[in-house]
């Protein structure tokens, strides 16, 4: 009996968990491999006979140095920190206002205005780079970080204010109004009580806003133009791919250290996030 | 009352702020014959450029909705259900789990930008590498059976199905774990096919979480198209609603087309949106 | 026949021990009841028959099959959960013909047995609602219903009525009992309230920290736990406990602290002689004192002062001071007393009862 019970955890547990992290930790695997590949053989027919196509027998840190001396990879770490994390800062402050007051002020429309947040995610991007350039432009605001600080929360606001909205809702009214009944002002009482209880919520939602807006790109890639002011996945994409010329190894050591901030910052919070998700969506 | 609107002031003022007069300028250019290539104000032309996008096969309309159709139809089952999968097999407290959980979520907290780089190139490779004649021969082999660029559109396919299917899994995840642990016990109790069970009582429980990854799936999986087109200079030829919209707007120039066409998308989402809205908060159940 | 056994039973969550060598038989048509403080282990060890966790160590047994390895649903038992469990999705008709469903019953049968189960639990009307929109008395009886629609040979019950108010929980507590009188399947009920407890066991299960203390019928359990801690946690108001030492004087043993001096009645001096001059924990349940009156002699009585006076209707508390110490007393509602009275409290002699300071076991 324990012995058949081991072997179904086997086969309906291990295998396919293996194989399911096997799957999605192998790409990071390949670049990896590919940004400590030599040139060398990077650039080696298939079919020769040393060929590795799995590992390599030389590693080297060449692309790495490269990445960082010949390029301002450290510059566009910089400016991408900075960007994601100002636009983050006012998306969350207006997701938690909007929110709050969707999730709990009683006034006509309340429902409808949840919903219209939520219709925004409608309008494909596809062509709105085009006006919005114009709106740059016409601030003045072109290639520098303000245009993409401006911009940015346009996509984020809506998410954060419908994840905190859901978040709200979860929390027990009678807290609030048990803090009102005490003395405190309705924004005292949701500054002083309901925020600091949807702290999860709001980490988790400032979580999503950070790794939307470090992934930017087209809008990235639109409105700035100076090398030293690019943003990490413009900046790696298009210093390193000159027409039909690409830095392959360079390209893949930028994207590997280039997500580094985001996974350690999402490392975390994990749990703060998952029970952030859940709130929102029970609501 | 004011106090509404006060709290409500600074999201509406950045959001519609900003991006009203981009979207009205999208619904006006749409109605227009604008382009950048011809001198003088554009000219109202009605809903010519629809009709236009539905009858005239220059436009390639109808192959492109199929194909968008196909493609997201296709990556959001498979995300879907990998993804549950994912959820399911993590429901349970093991050692190590939140390792686990890291692990599975990079491929979302990834630059997509980069990502898609990465494996677009990986998988088209661009130069004389060490597999590239087993990519050539695949490609050949995908490109041959459903027409050019569609091995192209399958590894942006591929990349979106491996970057959604890990933001579904950690998204029902926590959907599973919202429902009371009793719900699924009872389940255990008394359901002998965990087919069955899962049919029965996981997936009515996990619904609104499942809306709620199909339709942000649903959006990323667009998302994603036009990226690659970006990203790949226009090398992913394959006929799909965005990249057309691309085309047509940058490279070619027609941007009330092109405005019409992008916005085509934008019915048959509503329409999504409505139902998986039904799904999660069906009227009948409100409490009375 | 459905006797449940359980043998050296073990349950280690990571580092918590939950369940320590817990041995029990239940026997056929027994409703037995589990109860103890919070964190005790009473849902683990319940949940350990239902198959929901997996035992760490021993044996359990239902009806002479060993099940530890059966999946849940091979066991044939029913389980009520706390929070009812209840599926919001289905309707309650659709909640309780879900077991049926699953095992592939013949639709005839299944709305049979439904209709029987509403029947008996007087909720037919509400077989076309969702689970919300019942009240918490009405889903207590669904979820009920949803055991007895399975004819299981075991029901088990995980506090199944904590969250009703406490005229309902009276209410559904005789319902419970009368069911099961009809029904006359092994039951086993999880508890924290020693009232529910006491009044629907055949036999009840104290535990505490994972622990056994004491089985036995309500009013064994009552009239002579094993240990103070069996002692304080069964009865409501919960008997008085007062430290004293044991000392010798005219020919008979007594215990003794500031302000009270009591004979140790002759039966029970075999067990203390031992004690002399060490402390003892002396117990007395709030009924079994009395206002003194000329028959009771005056080496089992002591001198009180009310402090509080709690009249309950059918009867009167007071919690007099005896020296140092409060104690409660439960005393005919015709005394009129106010605080600060005096008054000489008897103690019944054969009702006191005696445990070691250090061990806690009773010195019977
Ligand atoms: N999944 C778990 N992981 C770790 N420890 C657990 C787990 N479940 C229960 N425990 C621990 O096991 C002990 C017994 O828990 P159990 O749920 O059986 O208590 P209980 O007697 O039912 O209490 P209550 O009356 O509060 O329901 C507790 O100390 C609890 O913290
Ligand atoms: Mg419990």
């Amino acid at each position: 009996m324990v012995i058949e019970r081991r072997w179904k955890k086997w086969v309906f547990f291990y295998v396919p968990l293996t194989l399911f992290l096997v799957g999605m930790l192998f790409p990071f695997y390949w670049m990896l491999i590919t940004a400590i590949r030599p040139d060398a053989e990077l650039y080696r027919s298939w079919r020769n006979v040393h060929n590795t196509p799995f590992w390599t027998l030389h590693p080297t840190l060449d692309h790495v140095q490269d990445l960082l001396a010949r390029t301002m990879f450290p510059r566009w770490l910089w400016n991408t920190f900075f960007i994601a994390t100002v636009s983050t800062g006012i998306s969350l402050f207006c997701g938690l206002l909007a929110g709050y007051a969707l999730a709990r002020l009683k006034f006509p429309m309340a429902g409808t205005l949840g919903t219209a947040i939520f219709v925004t995610y409608l309008v494909p991007p596809t062509l709105l780079f085009i006006p919005l350039a114009n709106i740059i432009r016409n601030f003045q605001l072109g290639d520098t970080p303000w245009a993409l600080i401006l911009t940015y929360p346009t996509f984020l606001i809506p998410f954060c204010t419908w994840l905190l909205m859901g978040y709200f809702k979860t929390i027990p009214k009678e807290l609030e109004e048990c803090a009102r009944v005490d003395g405190a002002t309705r924004f005292g009482a949701m500054a002083r009580i309901i925020f600091p209880i949807a702290v999860p919520g709001i980490l988790s939602a400032g979580i999503f806003a950070f790794t939307l807006s470090w992934n930017e790109f087209i809008y990235a890639l639109v409105f700035i133009s100076s090398p030293e002011r690019k943003t990490v996945p413009v900046g790696v994409v298009s210093e390193l791919i000159r027409g039909d010329i690409y830095f392959w190894g360079q390209l893949m050591a930028g994207a590997l250290l280039g997500s580094v901030p985001v996974a350690l910052v999402y490392s975390f919070f994990v749990e703060y996030y998952v029970a952030g998700l859940t709130g929102s969506v029970k609501g | 009352m004011v106090a509404a609107w006060l709290l409500l002031a600074p999201a509406a003022v950045m959001v519609a702020g900003v991006l009203a007069y981009p979207v009205a300028w999208e619904a006006w250019t749409s109605l227009t014959d604008l382009s950048p290539q011809r001198s003088g104000p554009a000219r109202f032309v009605g809903l010519r450029n629809y009709v236009e996008l539905a009858t005239n096969p220059v436009y390639r309309f109808w192959p492109a909705a199929a194909a968008t159709l196909a493609f997201v139809g296709l990556t959001g089952a498979v995300k879907l259900a990998l993804g549950l999968g994912l959820a399911l097999l993590l429901q349970r407290p093991f050692r190590g789990r939140a390792l686990v959980l890291l692990a599975v979520f990079l491929p979302w907290v990834y630059p997509a930008s980069v990502a898609v780089i990465g494996w677009y190139w990986t998988l088209n490779p661009p130069l004389v590498t060490s597999y590239s004649r087993l990519a050539a021969d695949l490609k050949q082999a995908v490109d041959g059976a459903f027409g050019s660029g569609a091995w192209a559109l399958a590894s942006v396919g591929l990349f979106n199905v491996w970057r959604g299917a890990a933001f579904t899994g950690v998204f029902l995840l926590a959907g599973v774990q919202a429902v009371p642990a009793d719900l699924f016990d009872y389940a255990r109790l008394e359901c002998p096919s965990p087919w069955r069970r899962f049919w029965f009582v996981t997936v009515p429980l996990l619904r609104p979480f499942l809306a709620l990854a199909v339709f942000l799936s649903l959006t990323t999986g667009l998302a994603d198209l036009a990226n690659v087109w970006m990203l790949t200079g226009g090398r992913v030829v394959f006929p799909v609603l965005g990249t057309e919209a691309y085309w047509l707007g940058v490279q070619a120039g027609q941007l009330g087309p092109a405005a019409a066409l992008s916005l085509t998308l934008v019915p048959p989402l509503a329409l999504v949106l409505w139902a998986l809205f039904r799904l999660v908060d069906p009227p009948e159940e409100r409490p009375r | 026949m459905a006797q449940v056994v359980l043998k050296d039973l073990n349950k280690m969550y990571d580092d918590v021990h939950a369940v320590k060598d817990v041995n029990l038989n239940i026997l056929d048509k027994e409703f037995v009841v589990l109860v103890g403080p919070s964190g005790c282990g009473k849902s683990t060890t319940l949940r350990m028959i239902a198959g929901l966790e997996e035992i760490t160590s021993g044996e359990i047994q239902i009806g002479n099959r060993v099940v530890n390895d059966l999946p849940p649903k091979d066991r044939d038992i029913a389980m009520v959960f706390q929070n009812y469990a209840l599926y919001p999705h289905m309707t309650v008709y659709d909640n309780m013909a879900f077991g049926l469903k699953m095992r592939k019953f013949p639709k005839a049968e299944i709305q049979k047995r439904v209709q029987d189960a509403a029947e008996i639990l007087g909720i037919q009307e509400l077989l076309k609602r969702k689970p919300r929109q019942l009240s918490g008395g009405q889903r207590q009886r669904v979820a009920v219903g949803r055991a007895i629609v399975r004819h299981p040979q075991v029901f088990l019950f995980d506090e199944p009525l904590s969250n009703l108010d406490a005229k309902l929980r009276v209410q559904m507590r005789v319902e419970l009992k009368r069911l099961h009188n009809r029904l006359e399947t092994t039951a086993i009920y999880v508890t924290h309230d020693q009232v529910e407890a006491m009044t629907l066991g055949d036999r009840v299960v104290v535990m505490k920290d994972g622990w056994i203390q004491q089985v036995g019928e309500p009013l064994e359990v009552y009239g002579r736990p094993r240990n103070r801690f069996v002692a304080g946690f069964i009865g409501s108001p919960a008997m008085n406990f007062i430290e004293t030492t044991v000392a010798d004087g005219a020919g008979a043993l007594w215990v003794e602290c500031a302000g009270l001096r009591l004979r140790v009645p002759a039966e029970r001096s075999a067990r203390l002689a031992g004690k002399r001059r060490q402390a003892v924990v002396l117990g007395i349940r709030p009924e079994d004192l009395h206002p003194a009156t000329g028959a009771d002699p005056v080496d089992l009585t002591c001198e009180a002062v009310v402090d509080v006076v709690e009249p309950l209707g059918s009867d009167i508390l007071l919690d007099v001071k005896v020296g140092n110490c409060v104690i409660v007393v439960r005393v005919d509602p015709s005394v009129r007393l106010r605080q600060h009275d005096k008054i000489r409290l008897a103690f019944t002699p054969e009702r006191i009862h005696f445990f070691d300071a250090k061990t806690e076991e009773s010195l019977q």
